[in-house]
Order: structure tokens, then C-alpha cells, then sequence
């Protein structure tokens, strides 16, 4: 297969353009959003979780602890109650909605009464078959639990911020890098800020696998966040700083000043994402950028 | 580069404001609010590419005629750069009547009259004044003209080429909305204006000196987050048997053109390696306050040396994140007549 990694922005506006659309839609009175979900669990601890909407795409969920990984491809029935989608040589899904019990109206944080969804239990049944890359997920079923949420309003699947503690907003230092596909940031915090220790790392990709006579293309997103000790966050001198993220991050990143005054960042920082060789997060074609909240920003530009 | 580089219309703009420079700010302003702009005939005469310079004639007011030549340089790393020379001296004959009557000393001269054709343009004033239509006539200029550049580096001996002769009205304008003729001396036509900024500059060299009558002054800025490199501008001014002459180049240096210390360190040091036409390399030392070296330009057929006792320099090392706005050194000095010492150069 042959990888196009694209940036996570543009990825972003790609797979959520649909949403959007959506419930643009919906506000015009036009058909209420569906959604399919499906709740799996996944060998080695892993969660697994499966969902088609009204943009067409199914979205397959792989997480555990600071790890997550979507895998989107196309749902070749986009039908509110069948989903069949090839997720190009990692499984297929092919399964079909049976209902069960009453529909309810669950709350939903972040969703005004007017927008709150209706929601049909059930299961699905058929195939569900996923391997993730190097084996390091599996998970294998003809039935699973499932349900249709139903939006008459306008969504609020997309409305809700992601989960994370509002501490984490007020970093005192903050660095990041942008790659081709790869995005890193780093982040201090007064001590004793968070409980899960002053220095948070992010990253994520998107890797695009396009289209071809054959197979269907596939987006992959993947993200890791991981606390650490604010030691792993050395930027006593404000225009230099190093970094040591502890695993799966591997090895130092280093921002310094030149004596051109442009910032480089560089080293041998890498991280491993389950089933992939580590992937380099510093180096010339990284575009980096440093933040002091007290003072401001610096951004370095590629040629 | 590409986020430092010049438009070719801006360019146009820059050496044009270079001409008109001295030309503006001169209105008449009673009690603030409205001042009045003198009546001005202008003309222009274009005559074509020499040598890759682009070559013009310009009477920017009755009184003065200024030859020009520029030229736009795209470098082998695609640096963008312009050069550009400017001889400034009193017109003899009257330009009203169509006549240009002028010497270069030894370097050339001309006699010229305006042949109009058939063309002519009317322009509403400028936005904010009022008071008659610009009058623009097109045609041609006959008569001899000779021109050769120092070291030979152009040579005109043609007058053929498009011209006008234009007339603007005086106009009454609302205050900071004229534009006036200046009646002040041939330097002021010719001096550089900057094309650079030193807006969020956070390395910032600049070294002027003053010898045998030339003003000579170069500056280097890197701007924050831009890639490795850095603006270059020489700036060149000097009056000489009655006539003024104004030398200017911009240049995009590659990696390396700039080397400083880092922000807080001391003794300073800073090294300046520009590329050509510049030649050599200076170095600054704030430990003994040096300026030395072998940095050069050959510009016009002449070369100039940058480096020396005689030079008066100026290194800013702003650290990116406290020093908010950068350098701000341009902004900060004195307006360019307030320094006689130093060369003129006009200051935003």
C-alpha cells in the first residue's frame, strides 16, 4: 500500500467536513442524523468501538489508556441500519441493526433538551472482523451490542469537547512541532497543577491511503497522550529546550537559537504507536514552535 | 525567502518612492486641517534595458532631472534582489515649456524637447484633495542625450522612448493628504528609502560611515521565524561637482550572510557575509568596538568598502520572546536631517 501522509488539519476538515454538513442540513429541516454504534472488546485490553453516520464513512475505534487509533473508510451501504465497509487488508464489517427494547432519551453533556438524541438498543449481526497492524488488536464477531442515535435537532456528537481535564489548559510552557502528517506537542505546568504529574505529551498522525481499482481508501488517525515528570521538560533558558518524554516515547528533543537566530529542532525524540516502527518527531522537517504564557511565541518557518 | 520576498510591483512602487521621496511632505499646512499642494510639471522618459538595468529618465519637478537605472536580480539559491542607481541635477532648461537641458559631469548630458502626440490623460486629484484634473501628455523627447555609467557598466546615447510631461494643478487637500515639491537640495532625490523593516527583527547589524564625502550604509535584519538568511540593504549617497548620486541595493542573503552572538551574551559578535555584489566579510566586536574586515560592494561600477574605524555600528540581538517587537532600531533614531553626521536615510 502506498501511504500519502497529509496533515492533521486538512485531515480533520476531511473527515468532519461531512458532520458539519450534516447538521447544517438538519437545521434546514431536511432528515434527521443516524447514527449506528457498535461496542467491542478487543483482545489485549484493547476497546473497540464502531460507528457509521450520515457522512457515509465508518469510523472504526481502537483505544486503550492514552491511545487511540480511528481507522475511516467508506460504508459502501450508508444505510441507518446496515453498515458494510473493507477496512483494506486490516478486516471487513458487514452487519446489519436489529432493535431491542425501548427507545430512551438519554442526557448527554453539552446538549440542550431540544437537541437531546433518541436512542434504540440493540445488536448487530453479521460479520466484524479487525486486525490491527502487526497483530497488536484483534477482535472477531457475528454479533455485537449496538445502537441508533437519532438527532432530529442538530447533533451533538461533535458538539461535546473531547474528555480531558480543564487543568490541562493552563500550561505555563508549551512547545510544538508540525511534520507531514505528524503533529507533537508538549506542555509544562506549574507543579502540583495536575495530578497526573507537570508535563503532558500529545501527538498525533494522519496517514491517507488512497483509493485505488481495487481497494477502497483508508484514513488513519492515531493519538498518544502520556503524563510525565516536569524534569522531562528542561527550558530554564527561554530560547532553548530540551526534551526526554518518557515511553513510548524514545530519546531527547532539542530547540535551540542558532547563531543565524533561527530555532532548530532536533535530536533523536521518537515515538512508537502500537504495530508501527517508531516515527521520528524531530529534525529539519518538523516546523517548530515555543510558547512562554507569560511572554508570547516563537514560530520557526521552513524554507 | 519566499515570506521576505518583494513583489515585482512593489518593487516598481519602492524605486518610484525613491525618486518621489524627495518630493513629498513639502506642502504648505495653515491651522492643521487642510494645506495646499504647488502647482507641478513632471515628466518621465523610459529608455528601455542596458546591461540587465532598466533605464529612465525622470524630472520629478521642473527644476530637477534624475537618471535611473535598475535592475532585479534573481540569485542562484532564487534570492530575490534589486539594485538600482540614481544622478540627480538642476534641469537648465523649462520643463514647462517642454525643454530638459542638463550635465552629468563627466558622465553625461542632455538636451531634450518634448514632442507631444496625441494622447493625453486627465486624472481626477489625488483622494482628500480638490481643486482641477492632472494633466498627463504623452509623447517623445528629441534632442541628444549621453549618458555612461561609471566603469562603464551602461552606456545611453538615445532619447527614443515613451515619455509624458505631466501638469497637476495646485490643489487644496485635506491636512496629511498633499503631496508637495520640495525645494530642497539634490540629495533628497536621490537618497535610499529603506526596503526593509525591521519589524519583529530579532538580529539587526547596521553599519554607516561617512568618507571623502559619501555616505555609506548597510543593514542586515533577520526576522523572526523566517528561514536561515537575512535582508540586506546598502544604501549609498554623495554629491559631486552638482550633481547628487544615490547607489541602492536589497538583497535576500542566503543561510550564513548573518552570524550573531546569542541574545545576552557579551562581548557581542556578529559576522556579515552578504552575497554578491557584495564581496568579503565584516566583523563586529563589541569588545573593542570593531568593524573590521574585508566586506565590500561593487555597485555601479565602483567599489565601496563597508568596513572600518570610520563606521559607526549598531547590533541588535533581540531574544524572540521578551523583546516583543524586536530590534525596533529603524524606528527608534532620530529623523535622517537631524543626523548630519550620519547618512541620510529616510525613516518611517
Amino acid at each position: 500500500m502506498r501511504a500519502l501522509r497529509v496533515a492533521a488539519a486538512v485531515l480533520v476538515l476531511v473527515v468532519f467536513a461531512g458532520v458539519g454538513g450534516g447538521a447544517a442540513a438538519e437545521a434546514k429541516g431536511r432528515a434527521p442524523e443516524r447514527w449506528l454504534d457498535m461496542e467491542l472488546q478487543g483482545s489485549d485490553g484493547y476497546s473497540v468501538h464502531i460507528s457509521s453516520g450520515p457522512s457515509g464513512h465508518l469510523n472504526l475505534e481502537v483505544s486503550k489508556g492514552w491511545f487511540a487509533a480511528t481507522y475511516v473508510t467508506r460504508d459502501q451501504l450508508a444505510a441507518p441500519d446496515r453498515v458494510k465497509a473493507q477496512l483494506r487488508g486490516l478486516g471487513t464489517v458487514s452487519v446489519r441493526f436489529h432493535p431491542r427494547g425501548p427507545v430512551r432519551q438519554p442526557t448527554a453533556p453539552y446538549c440542550s433538551k431540544k437537541q437531546r438524541p433518541t436512542l434504540q438498543p440493540g445488536l448487530v449481526r453479521g460479520t466484524i472482523k479487525f486486525t490491527g497492524e502487526r497483530d497488536y488488536v484483534r477482535v472477531e464477531a457475528d454479533e455485537a451490542k449496538a445502537s441508533i442515535e437519532e438527532s432530529k435537532r442538530g447533533s451533538c456528537r461533535y458538539a461535546s469537547p473531547p474528555e480531558f481535564d480543564p487543568r490541562e489548559r493552563d500550561w505555563v510552557s508549551k512547545f510544538t512541532a508540525s511534520g507531514d502528517g505528524v503533529f507533537f506537542l508538549a506542555r509544562r505546568y506549574q507543579p502540583g497543577a495536575l495530578p497526573t504529574g507537570d508535563a503532558l505529551y500529545f501527538t498525533e498522525t494522519g496517514e491517507l491511503f488512497k483509493e485505488t481499482a481495487a481497494l477502497p481508501w483508508l484514513l488513519i488517525w492515531r493519538e498518544i497522550k502520556v503524563p510525565a515528570p516536569a524534569s522531562t521538560f528542561q527550558d530554564a533558558h527561554p530560547e532553548h529546550l530540551t526534551i526526554t518524554p518518557p515511553p513510548p516515547f524514545s530519546g531527547t528533543g532539542s530547540f535551540a537559537r542558532t547563531p543565524e537566530s533561527v530555532f532548530t529542532w532536533e535530536g533523536d525524540l521518537a515515538l512508537q504507536f502500537p504495530g508501527l516502527d517508531p516515527i521520528a518527531l524531530a529534525g529539519s522537517t518538523f516546523e517548530p514552535g515555543y510558547c512562554l504564557r507569560e511572554w508570547g511565541c516563537i514560530d520557526q518557518h521552513l524554507d | 525567502m519566499g515570506g521576505r520576498r518583494l513583489s515585482l510591483v512593489a518593487v516598481g512602487f519602492a524605486v518610484m518612492a525613491v525618486l518621489l521621496g524627495g518630493a513629498v511632505g513639502q506642502a504648505s499646512s495653515r491651522g492643521g486641517k487642510t494645506e495646499v499642494q504647488p502647482a507641478r510639471t513632471y515628466g518621465f522618459l523610459d529608455l528601455g534595458k542596458e546591461k540587465g538595468y532598466r533605464l529612465a529618465l525622470y524630472m520629478p519637478d521642473k527644476r530637477v532631472v534624475v537618471f535611473y537605472a535598475y535592475r532585479l536580480d534573481q540569485g542562484e539559491s532564487e534570492n530575490f534582489g534589486i539594485r538600482y542607481s540614481l544622478y540627480a541635477v538642476r534641469n537648465r532648461g523649462d520643463l514647462e515649456q517642454g525643454v530638459v537641458r542638463a550635465r552629468f559631469g563627466s558622465l553625461g548630458r542632455v538636451d531634450l524637447r518634448f514632442r507631444p502626440g496625441g494622447r493625453v490623460n486627465r486624472d481626477d486629484p489625488q483622494s482628500g484633495c480638490e481643486g482641477g484634473m492632472e494633466t498627463a501628455r504623452f509623447g517623445s523627447f528629441v534632442g541628444r542625450l549621453r549618458f555612461r555609467g561609471s566603469g562603464n557598466y551602461f552606456h545611453v546615447s538615445s532619447s527614443k522612448g515613451k515619455a509624458f510631461v505631466a501638469h497637476s494643478p495646485r490643489l487644496r487637500c485635506e491636512a496629511g493628504q498633499a503631496e508637495g515639491v520640495t525645494g530642497g537640495s539634490l540629495r533628497g532625490y536621490v537618497t535610499p528609502s529603506p526596503l526593509i523593516s525591521d519589524n519583529d527583527s530579532i538580529a539587526l547589524l547596521d553599519a554607516s560611515g561617512h568618507r571623502h564625502g559619501r555616505q555609506v550604509r548597510i543593514s542586515a535584519v533577520h526576522e523572526e521565524g523566517s528561514p536561515p538568511g537575512a535582508e540586506i540593504q546598502l544604501g549609498i549617497a554623495e554629491s559631486r561637482h552638482g550633481m547628487a548620486i544615490g547607489h541602492g541595493i536589497y538583497f535576500e542573503g542566503a543561510r550564513g550572510t548573518l552570524l550573531t552572538s546569542l541574545p545576552g551574551a557579551h562581548p557581542a559578535t556578529a559576522t556579515l557575509s552578504p552575497p554578491a555584489p557584495f564581496f568579503g566579510k565584516g566583523v563586529y566586536s563589541e569588545e573593542n568596538q570593531s568593524w573590521s574586515g574585508s566586506l565590500g560592494v561593487k555597485v555601479a561600477g565602483l567599489k565601496v568598502p563597508l568596513t572600518g574605524p570610520g563606521f559607526h555600528v549598531h547590533l541588535c540581538v533581540a531574544n524572540a520572546l521578551k523583546d516583543r517587537n524586536g530590534c525596533e532600531y529603524f524606528k527608534g533614531e532620530p529623523a535622517a536631517d537631524e543626523r548630519a553626521a550620519r547618512p541620510g536615510w529616510d525613516l518611517r
